[in-house]
């Protein structure tokens, strides 16, 4: 059990994040794409569009987004289905999408290593792609995980063990809004260089 | 809550922006007329950006954010170099790296009559300029300028067409010249065309001469003009 002042089993204090880092346009041929990483978790994300043409069940009038999950290993099942809906949602709310109507815009998620807080490496990461490829976005996305321990206490940004040991509280993730992406602008801005 | 909000006009310009940043405060500037150029929207009294790029103005009243992608959003005016994806009765599908295709009318060339309609197959490289661009329709080009003369429009034989990103095409588009260009003209002899949706079309006498200029203006993107100007020399020098 930790409190505020303890640190964990890698020397973070329980409001500590773990070193991040963000790479763009790291593919050559994906039209934008980023790697994002925080501690050992990291992401790679990969933007294909805006392409000509939505898929049969999508509003003409709009842009259509579409999410493809890549596990490290193994095939593809539920929960890869579920992280590709949740971040078709979360990107359809930061996309503008009535710039390009009537296209659909790719993105491809590939986890390259998996160590706690997958979905928000993810998010930032398919973020940082959506800005390399110069699709139109009304603002910026930034998540974080968070683990709710017994006696409502909070740790941020749960590497793997860390999750599964505070099985009782869940890990929820959570968009900030622009104070906490100002906290985190700091430390994203050196390594973020920015198209142009 | 809004982020960074500018106390002054100026303050973002020449600046990098990210989506969401606000770079003009609509309610603190009166009785002006802006002019919005692209990735910029307004939002109620806030103008905010919607790319990443660098924030630009110019003289009177125009903000545009600048930036460098691989695809490429049609401007009326711009001339690009399209690839023949399909032929139809009244018009020729072209690419252009746009989110749609664009449409090429079959009499948009000079002297065009329904009798003499070119025959393009499908992978030739045009130099056309874009004539309509819309939001929600596909773009229009034509193979003349706005007076109706060929004028250099139309079909490129020969030579090697290369892809890049949109703010490589800018810079070699700058006058004056920009000095990868001139230093290369002063010893090699080549024909050049760039399209602003980042494609670049070289051709030469030789093919060693294409090679050496395409793989320069490849390298060149993110080199100052200086840099540009060492790089080129070092290459000319290994070369003769």
């Amino acid at each position: 059990m930790k409190s505020t002042e303890e640190k964990g089993e890698d020397g973070r204090s329980a409001t500590q994040l773990r070193p991040l880092s963000c790479t763009r346009s790291v593919l050559n041929r994906a039209h934008g794409s980023a790697s994002f990483s925080q501690g050992e978790t990291k992401i790679l994300a990969a933007v294909y569009g805006p392409k000509a043409g939505t898929k049969k069940n999508e509003n003409p009038e709009k842009a259509c987004i579409e999410v493809i999950w890549k596990p490290k290993s193994g095939q593809i099942g539920k929960a890869e289905k579920e992280y590709e809906m949740i971040l078709k949602r979360t990107l359809q709310n930061i996309c503008i999408l009535n710039v390009h109507p009537n296209t659909t815009t790719t993105i491809i998620i590939q986890v390259v290593n998996d160590d706690g807080s997958l979905l928000p490496c993810a998010i930032n990461a398919a973020c940082s792609a959506l800005v390399d490829a110069g699709i139109p976005l009304k603002y910026l996305a930034v998540a974080i995980s968070f683990c709710l321990a017994e006696d409502e206490y909070c740790v941020l940004d749960p590497n793997k063990l860390e999750e599964q040991c505070l099985e009782q509280g869940r890990a929820a993730i959570k968009l900030l809004s622009d104070f906490l992406r100002r906290k985190l602008w700091s430390k994203v801005q050196s390594d973020v260089s920015v198209a142009g | 809550m809004e982020s960074k909000p500018s106390n002054s006009p100026s303050s973002l310009v020449d600046q990098h922006v990210f989506p969401g940043d606000v770079v003009l405060d609509l309610s603190k500037m009166t009785n002006q007329t802006i002019k919005l150029g692209s990735s910029l929207r307004q939002d109620g009294d806030a103008i905010s950006a919607m790319k990443a790029g660098k924030l630009r103005f110019a003289k009177p009243n125009k903000y545009w954010v600048e930036s460098s992608h691989k695809r490429y959003v049609p401007c009326a005016g711009d001339t690009v170099l399209g690839i023949v994806v399909d032929s139809k009765a009244d018009y020729f599908l072209v690419d252009i790296k746009a989110p749609t295709l664009a449409f090429l009318p079959v009499l948009a060339f000079e002297g065009g009559t329904r009798r003499n309609i070119p025959k393009f197959e499908m992978g030739t490289l045009l130099y056309a300029r874009v004539v309509m661009a819309n939001t929600g329709m596909n773009p229009e080009l034509a193979c003349m300028d706005a007076t109706g003369k060929a004028a250099e429009f139309g079909p490129l034989k020969d030579g090697y067409m290369f892809e890049s990103t949109t703010g490589l095409s800018r810079m070699l588009l700058k006058s004056p010249p920009c000095p990868l260009l001139e230093t290369l003209g002063k010893k090699l002899a080549f024909e050049i065309a760039v399209g602003l949706n980042g494609r670049v079309w070289v051709n030469a006498s030789s093919p060693s001469i294409i090679i050496l200029v395409a793989n320069s203006i490849m390298k060149s993107e993110s080199l100052s003009p200086v840099q540009q100007k060492i790089m080129v020399d070092n290459l000319l020098q290994r070369v003769q």
